[in-house]
């Protein structure tokens, strides 16, 4: 019942319906549901003339700022203010974006500088075969980048196993990587 | 019957290789590889033809790459090559030997030849020393023990040698031994007399050992015109492996290869237990290079060159072998475990072994499926929070980048956010609003916005990202889930989705939309909500 009288109430748009009709058709009951439409402010009643108009809060609202000079004013100035903040987040936004990709842009270039210095130890560590021990990587790079053992083969883990067709690994060694539960000791590249 | 009607199983089954298993030879390094050591064989052998041997006819290959990934199978399958008919190989694995004394080093040697090998050249050294009393040399005579006896009932010296030869006759050992010294020198003389006798002596001391050595060598070029392959596998820091190896290069065996097998661990305690031996190996004439031995592409090529080899049915067609192909290509990328011949090839073993059990066509996700839960029961998929069976997940990842795959996560996160609503974790669910796949409000009644977006291209999803932020006004919380790599911000949540993660969603919808969600996955289920921000 409550849900039908609210439909009647919201189809009449923003000239609103009279109480004297929602009565004639819902019956002299719909009083009560009324008052708690009320209550809960889904409905809006006002006085026009002799009677009782009745509006939905969205079409009460309509109502007043096409017909209420005072409200109008009220809600412009309020609207303006809101389109000022919407400007302000759109900026907070797009400021947000660009660190955003400031910040991508750095973790890249913090990967492609430890790639290219790993690359760079592994080639002076490694015999005529090509393969190079952990170690002696490690200890150079903590060294230059001062960057804990922890952080170089967290590193380097990402990047072995993201570039898997150029490195290869081999097991042994005091350490290094772990892969199938083994310590590999020793890196090269392909 | 196995898998694509071959007869038997086509894989090998021991941890490491037989030199039975060794026949087949698939991948394109290791086929590289093989050329290249056959290459080095060929130079020698066209420098020594025609002439003596010397020092100078001496090579030295290396083999280094890790445990699993084909050496010692290289090194047997040249060893039985039917086709190398100019070398002569022994095999040598020096981590079964212990302790590596000089006589159990040489008696090694010697078991690795195989008996064909000794038989020719006995029968060439009987041969000689026969021309030699058939020329009228009195001491090959007594050697062969060709007495009066002999010509006067009619038998010919050949004939003697003959009978030597079948096992008929033997010589007289003191008077081979007289003929030998004469023609050859001291270790010659003792193999040859070795030989034709059948009995190996020991040697007691390097010297003795690295002599004996370079007399095989010596013989079997001169008598046989091939060259010697020794193979020596399992090298390291073990001074006892590095004082045999430094004698053997040092000594440069005539009119012969030496092939040093070790890992980079293996090569590495060689650097430091002996500089000088490590400096001969870094100067090595060949050093093959395995590198890309354990790559997908590799693996691949072997695994399928093990069927095709068996495959006497035409039964494994190209569209099969595709198939198993993308199977092997979903283990490879998620299962480190399987990235090595020799662990692939062990999966292959098993898988075969129940396609025979189940009569199965082809080897198929059911059979994988069944092997890794035998073969490799604590096997998990990686960061998989619904417990997705590996079946299931080589089934949804091999099509989780097709361009539907977007489309589809949609439906699973909006079901996800069903499921959650019907388990009382959150509240009402809102009509949906474009560009949020799902609104919903949490149980404090915020209303909380999600949107997917996972492309294969992630200039789109950045863009896609960005227009979507600007809808985090029309909801208190927006939660975007994209497999771009991308920071959270204050406004925006960004929750990276992996391939693990996809998989979990696509395994969750299936099974929601199939009603197939039982009691013991709820609590799954609700995990994998909480991870990408639902609850």
């Amino acid at each position: 019942m409550s849900e039908k009288i609210l439909e009647r109430i919201a189809s009449a748009g923003l000239n609103g319906i009279k109480k004297a009709e929602l009565k004639k058709t819902f019956g002299k009951n719909c009083d009560e549901i009324l008052q708690n439409l009320i209550n809960t402010e889904q409905i809006f009643v006002e006085k026009k003339g002799v009677a009782y108009f009745v509006w939905t809060r969205n079409n009460y609202i309509l109502h007043l700022s096409q017909n209420d000079p005072q409200f109008k004013i009220v809600l412009n100035m309020v609207m303006g203010k809101s389109h000022s903040m919407a400007k302000v987040k759109e900026h907070a936004n797009n400021l947000e974006d660009t660190v955003s990709k400031i910040s991508q842009q750095n973790v890249a270039s913090s990967e492609s500088d430890f790639k290219a210095e790993f690359d760079r130890r592994l080639t002076e560590s490694s015999t005529s075969i090509g393969w190079a021990p952990f170690l002696d990587i490690r200890k150079k790079i903590c060294e230059s980048k001062k960057i804990s053992p922890e952080n170089f083969y967290s590193m380097a883990s990402d990047l072995v196993e993201r570039h898997r067709e150029k490195y290869e690994v081999s097991s042994g060694g005091q350490e290094g990587i772990i892969m199938r539960g083994l310590v590999h000791g020793y890196v090269r590249n392909v | 019957m196995y898998a694509y009607q071959l007869e038997g199983n086509p894989y090998p089954s021991s941890p490491t290789p037989t030199e039975k298993d060794a026949r087949i030879l698939g991948g394109k390094r290791h086929k590289e590889a093989k050329s290249a050591i056959l290459e080095c064989i060929k130079e020698l052998f066209n420098k020594v033809g025609g002439r003596d041997s010397n020092n100078g006819d001496f090579r030295v290959i290396t083999l280094i790459q890790d445990v699993g990934s084909g050496k010692t199978h290289l090194a047997l399958h040249i060893k039985n090559l039917q086709s190398r008919h100019n070398t002569v190989c022994t095999f040598l694995d020096l981590s079964t030997i212990s302790p590596k004394t000089m006589p159990s080093l040489y008696n090694a040697i010697i078991k690795g030849f195989e008996n064909e090998f000794f038989v020719q050249l006995r029968t060439k050294l009987v041969e000689y020393v026969c021309n030699r009393a058939e020329q009228g040399d009195n001491s090959a005579k007594k050697a062969l023990d060709y007495s009066f006896v002999n010509k006067l009932s009619g038998m010919t010296i050949k004939q003697k040698a003959e009978e030597i030869i079948s096992g008929k006759s033997s010589v007289s050992i003191e008077n081979l031994k007289k003929f030998l010294v004469q023609w050859f020198n001291y270790y010659e003389s003792n193999l040859i007399r070795n030989i034709i006798t059948n009995s190996f002596n020991t040697v007691t001391n390097l010297e003795e050992l690295l002599g004996m050595m370079a007399a095989i060598s010596k013989l079997t070029h001169r008598f046989l015109s091939k060259i010697v392959l020794y193979e020596i596998d399992e090298f390291d820091g073990n001074q006892d492996s590095i004082e045999f190896v430094k004698g053997i290069i040092n000594a440069h065996l005539p009119a012969s290869v030496v092939l040093l097998i070790s890992t980079p661990s293996g090569y590495d305690e060689i650097q430091g237990k002996s500089p000088s031996v490590f400096d001969r190996l870094e100067k090595a004439n060949y050093k093959i290079d395995l590198a890309g031995s354990n790559s997908q592409e590799e693996l691949l090529e072997i695994v399928l060159e093990y069927i095709k080899h068996n495959d006497k049915k035409g039964k494994f067609t190209q569209k099969t072998q595709d198939e198993l192909a993308e199977k092997i290509q979903v283990l490879y990328d998620e299962f480190p475990e399987f990235r090595s011949v020799r662990s692939i090839i062990n999966i292959l073993y098993h898988a075969m072994e129940k396609s025979a059990e189940l009569d199965l066509e082809k080897i198929d996700e059911i059979a994988i499926d069944e092997t890794i839960k035998h073969t490799y029961p604590g096997l998990k998929v990686r960061g998989s929070i619904m417990s997705v069976p590996i079946s299931d997940f080589i089934s949804i990842r091999r099509t989780c980048d097709d361009d539907s795959t977007g489309m589809q996560l949609k439906r699973a996160v909006a079901n996800l956010v069903n499921f959650a609503h019907e388990m009382g974790n959150i509240g009402k669910l809102e009509k949906q609003n474009q560009p949020l796949d799902v609104i919903y409000q949490d149980p404090y009644g915020a209303k909380i916005g999600i949107a997917v977006v996972i492309n294969g291209n992630h200039t789109k999803n950045f863009e896609e990202i960005s227009n979507i932020s600007k809808s985090s006004a029309l909801v208190d919380k927006l939660v975007i889930l994209t497999n771009s790599n991308l920071p959270s911000s204050e406004s925006t949540i960004i929750v990276n989705v992996d391939k693990s993660k996809i998989v979990d969603l696509l395994y969750f919808n299936h099974k929601y939309t199939d009603h197939k969600i039982a009691a013991s996955d709820n609590e799954k289920a609700q995990m994998l909500a909480r991870t990408v921000n639902i609850i």
